[in-house]
Order: C-alpha cells, then structure tokens, then sequence
C-alpha cells in the first residue's frame, strides 16, 4: 500500500466534488433541510395552540367564568360564535374540529347545584388535536368542580427533565439527522461511482495501473468520513443558530460517525457490486436505505413503534448510530454508547471486507 | 527467442461454451507495431486484454518483456501503457490534472509537459476532458498510456468512433510512438489503418489467427493480385481478352481481369485500342486486407467510416 496514491486520489476526489456544484449543493443542503424542517417543528411543540369554538347560549356569569378558566390553559385559542348560529351548519362551512356548546341554563343549573351542568364538546375524533383539547376541557371541568365543591388538592404533578442541559426535542433528534445523513451520503456516493466507474471504463484504466482496489477504497472511504464530518458540523452550526441546540460533542460520537461511515460505505460496495448498472444501483440503494431511514430511531423514537418493527430495527446499522450517538451526545451514556459503537466497529469491519473482497473493477 | 517481447503459445479463452480466443500463436518484436485486425466479436480485445493482465486466460503461456502474465502481473503493469478500448477519465479535471493524476500512480513517469507536447494537447492542457471532443480524448488517453514511459504500448481500438481527421491524428502519433523505439501493440477493424501501420499483423476471426505476417506478404498470399476493371465494358471484350489467355469475365457491366504480371496489362490496353470497344473508364486495384478477409472468411470486414 502506497499512502502517496492515497493522497493522490484523495485530493482528486476532492477538486473534483467542489467543481461539481450540485453535489455540493445536495451534500450540504439535504442535511440543513432535514434539520430545518424538524426544527421547525419541534421547536414549535412547546408552545402549540389548539382553537376551540365556543358558542355561549348562557346569560350568566359562570359560563363566562368557565371560558375564562379554558383561555387560561394557554393551550388553546377560543374563538366565539355567535349563539343564534346553527351549529352543524357552522362546523361544515367552517371546517371545525372541536366545538364547545354551553347551553342557556349553564349558570342555572351550577348556581342551583341540584342538577348537573352540561357542556357539549363536539370534536372530529380522526384529529390528533381532539385528544388534547378533549383533556383540556376535562381538566378545566374538573378544576372547576373542585373550586365549587370547596375540595382540597391531595396530589399534585411536579414536573422536571430527564435529561440534562434543559434539553428540547430538536436536541433529541438532531443525533438521528447525523445517522441519516451520514448512511444516505455514503451508502449512495459508494454505489454511485462505483456503477459509475464500472460502466465508464475508469475502472477499466484504473486497473491498468500499479494503484490497487484497497487504496482507492480507503482514499474514497476517507473521503467519505471527511464529507460527512463537514455535513455534521453544517447541521451543529445550523442547528445552534437557529434552533439554539444543545449537543456535547465526544470522542465517542467522532469514533461514531467514522466507525458509522466505514459500516456504509462498505454497503454502497456491496450494493453496487450486486447490481447491473448505476440506475439499478440506485434503485437497490433506496429499498436498502428507505426502510432505515424510517426505522432506525432516525425521525421518530424507537419505543413509538410497534414491538415486531423494534425487532426489524435491532438488525439495522443506523440504529445502533442513532442510539449510540443519543447515548454520548444526548444523555452521556457512556456504557450504552460504548456497547453501540463496538457493534458499529464490528460492522464496520465486517462491510468493508466483504465490499473489498467482491468489488471487482474488471470482467473476468 | 531474442528481440522477442511478446510471446503467446496456445492461448485459450473460454466464457462458458463460447470460446473467445481458441489456441493462438504469436510473438511480437521489439519496436514494431502490431496490430490485430478483425470485426467486433472476432477475439481481438480478449486476446490484448490477456497481455495487460486484464484478463486471465483459460489456458495458455503468455509471457510479457519476459514476464508470466499469470504471476507477475503486478512487475508488467509497471512497464505497459495501455489505452483500453472505449477509454474514459475523470470528467472534471482537466486534460493536464488527468495526466498528473495517471502520473503520480507510477514511480517512473514521464513530465506532463513531455506528454502533452507528444500528443499536441498543449493548448488544450486546462481544458476539462468532458469539454474534449472524441479524437482529443483520445490523445489523452494515448499520453495517460505513455505516462510510465512504458516499453509496450496497447491501443485498443483508438480511432473506433472518430472522425476521418482525427483518425489520422492518431495514426501520426503512432508513427511517433513507433520512432521513440516503442513496442506498439494495436487493435483495429479499419483494414486501412492496420494495413498503413503495421509491421506485421495477425488477422482474427472467430477467435483464431486466419493469417499473420506482414501485411504486403498477407495480401501476396491470400490476395487476387492485381485487378483491371474496364468499366462499362460488354461481354465481347471479355471474350476478347480471354482470347488472349488473360483471366476475365463480365460481372454485373464491367470486365473485371485478374493480372499475373505488368504484360497483362499492356495487353488489355493494345487489344481494347485496335477493337474500338466503348468503355467508359479503366481501374486497376491491388488487393487489400479487405478482399484478403472476404476471401478467407466469404463476409466483410466492416463497413469504413
């Protein structure tokens, strides 16, 4: 093995991908895409507000009382509708999804307290929302019939994180966003210009020269674990910026990504290797690479899914990066995020000798 | 045998039932070009690939610049150039970036500069090779082969594809290669080529040598000799010709007669003078690899460019 041909090649490659504009674009783009998108999302979690149409039919004043006490939740945005409206016809036209009906004998019937005051919530149940305002509404009642019957709270929820450093749900995924972009980068990079070579003929010429299968793969791998480190710290930068995210970086999470970068980088090797031309290559890459994306923890937390698809993502590389880089990132779980990144070192080394040992850059 | 810096005994090349290549004999000399001529399909590739140790044979000693090209591909590769057939590089770099990178993959290596001057890319030298056209794409690829300043050069198939200009670019560089004391190994389906550039060549089809040696002493042996068409003639100047023991006959509205020697010729020119007999024009051709190859095989080479 000659480090100078490395070298040669790796500085080739990297002239070559900045004269290629939109590789460049994508390789940064789709990262601080993903990260802008849940950004945007997550960030907004906190603070999401929900409507409740509210149509007050009681003169009195407890109804008032009570729309007061929904307002003050914080949680949901009251709009009022007027009480001669009808109010099937007001949900169809206006698209409504909860809807709150306090009748005209509201304040009557609390103030008399010998029969039951009724509000009427009506909600499209096919909304995620309704679960939330529906709990609110409760809460308020409840609340309300404790003021009334002069109780004492016996329990109450004192609420604290888990994690540390005042942690939010962009935190939380961003480690996933470091996986995902350093499988979808590298897997298809490798089977990408493999094919490509392949069916080019540069392979061909390549093979001419005393420059070997190992070094080239180990100059384009490097390559790969340099690109994948500029992504992340675009994404960190982004991410910080933006979403004031707060991540600690390790030693562990950079043998991570490395360790996690070698693993499919030696997939895109035996994708391409398995596959007639670049478009089939590409084609293999997805079916491969869609079902991790999904599955792995990437975008949403293992334990959400059901105990069969857990099963199906303990056999799946990314999954042992996203958690292993939560574990020392996020929670500093050293334990579990060493044990993660023994598996990705085994699979690593694994994947790399197989992507060697069939990659072929000539016919027989 | 001295001199000899190719030798190939019983080459055999098999994928699956079809052999490619099916017991070839050949040996090539010290400084001479050497050109395999035959159509798509005949063996020509698969036998050159076998020399570059691209391809490993099914049976058969290949011995290069006194190397087993089964064992000592690695002590080969270091002193060939090779121009693979249907060559490609790295679209974005330029023609002199593509160069050094080739370069930098050898110990001994020629300067980019040498190289570009050999192959007249000069101007071109900052130019992205996807920004090239076929024929200069070629000449890098021609000066990538030359970059380790190899003792062998294989071209296979260089001027497959271009343009009739840029097909006799090509050849003069292997004029040039040739004058630089290279060994020059090429592959062609353009009989022309082969015939004005080689040294000797070996003939292929359906994986076997049907003829090698030089050229003029291939087209002496399995050639018709010398031909004289007297276009728009009648058969009555066929029949008068033959009447002077001269070899013709009528074909489609033309005499064709097949000549032994210059007499012949003086002959059909006095006997066509004193007849009177209308004719439009007189052609005389020599034989060539084409009508050497119709004849062994009873089909075409190819059609030319």
């Amino acid at each position: 093995m000659k480090i100078d041909r490395i070298l040669v090649d790796l500085k080739v490659t990297g002239k070559m991908f900045i004269r290629n504009k939109g590789a460049v674009f994508w390789t940064f783009a789709f990262p601080v895409l993903l990260i802008l998108i849940f950004g945007a999302i997550f960030s907004g979690m906190n603070d999401a507000t929900y409507t409740l149409y509210v149509q007050d039919n009681d003169p009195g004043l407890y109804s008032d009382k009570f729309i007061a006490g929904l307002e003050e939740s914080g949680v949901l945005e009251i709009e009022m509708v007027d009480s001669d409206a009808n109010v099937t016809k007001y949900i169809k036209d206006n698209s409504v999804t909860s809807f709150l009906v306090i009748p005209a004998n509201f304040t009557a019937n609390v103030s008399n307290g010998t029969q039951v005051a009724y509000v009427e919530l009506l909600q499209d149940q096919t909304q995620q929302s309704s679960s939330v305002v529906s709990s609110v509404v409760n809460a308020v009642v409840n609340n309300f019939n404790n003021v009334l019957s002069g109780s004492v709270e016996h329990i109450s929820v004192d609420s604290g994180a888990i994690v540390e450093n005042n942690l939010s749900y962009i935190d939380l995924f961003l480690p996933g966003i470091i996986g995902l972009t350093a499988m979808t980068n590298c897997v298809f990079y490798m089977q990408g210009v493999q094919s490509r070579y392949y069916s080019t003929g540069i392979f061909r010429k390549l093979s001419t020269t005393p420059f070997t299968r190992f070094e080239w793969l180990l100059s384009r791998a490097l390559w790969q674990i340099a690109l994948v480190f500029m992504s992340v710290i675009s994404i960190i930068v982004v991410g910080m910026l933006f979403f004031d995210v707060h991540l600690t970086i390790t030693i562990e999470a950079i043998l991570m990504i490395i360790a996690g970068c070698l693993v499919f980088t030696g997939l895109g090797m035996i994708i391409s290797r398995f596959s007639k031309d670049e478009e089939s290559a590409n084609a293999a890459a997805s079916v491969i690479t869609f079902p991790m994306m999904f599955l792995s923890g990437s975008f949403f937390a293992l334990e959400s899914m059901p105990s069969y698809l857990q099963t199906i993502a303990k056999v799946m590389p990314l999954t042992y990066m996203n958690e292993g880089l939560r574990d020392t990132m996020i929670y500093g779980n050293a334990e579990s995020a060493l044990f993660n990144l023994g598996v990705l070192a085994i699979l690593a080394v694994v994947f790399m000798a197989i992507g060697t040992y069939i990659s072929k850059w000539t016919e027989d | 045998m001295a001199g000899h810096v190719i030798e190939v005994k019983d080459l055999v090349k098999r994928y699956g039932d079809l052999k490619a290549v099916d017991g070839t004999n050949f040996h090539v000399d010290k400084g001479e070009v050497f050109s395999i001529l035959g159509p798509n399909g005949a063996g020509k590739t698969t036998t050159v690939e076998i020399m570059e140790c691209l391809r490993k044979p099914t049976s058969g000693t290949i011995n290069v610049l006194g190397f087993d090209v089964a064992k000592e591909a690695r002590e080969i590769r270091k002193k060939v150039g090779i121009l693979p057939q249907e060559f490609n590089t790295y679209d974005l770099l330029t023609v002199r970036e593509n160069i050094d990178y080739f370069g930098a993959m050898f110990d001994r290596r020629i300067p980019t500069q040498e190289l570009l001057d050999a192959v007249n890319l000069n101007e071109k030298e900052d130019v992205f090779y996807k920004n090239l056209s076929g024929g200069l794409k070629q000449r890098v690829g021609v000066a990538i082969a030359m970059v380790n300043d190899p003792e062998i050069i294989f071209l296979d198939e260089p001027t497959t594809g271009l343009d009739p200009k840029a097909r006799r670019e090509v050849w003069d560089i292997i004029r040039d290669l040739k004058k630089r004391g290279k060994t020059v190994i090429l592959t062609t389906h353009y009989m022309e080529e082969a015939e004005i550039l080689s040294d000797r060549l070996a003939i292929m089809n359906d994986g076997k040598f049907i003829a090698y040696d030089t050229p003029r002493a291939i087209i002496k042996e399995h050639g018709y000799g010398t031909l004289c068409v007297i276009k728009s003639g009648s058969r009555a100047v066929a029949d008068m010709l033959k009447a002077q023991g001269l070899n013709c006959e009528l074909k489609e509205n033309d005499v064709h007669c097949w000549m032994q020697n210059k007499a012949d010729l003086q002959i059909i020119f006095r006997q066509l003078e004193s007849s009177g007999a209308y004719y439009d024009e007189v052609l005389v051709k020599r034989s060539s690899l084409e009508d050497v190859f119709l004849r062994l095989t009873g089909r075409h080479l190819v059609e030319e460019v």
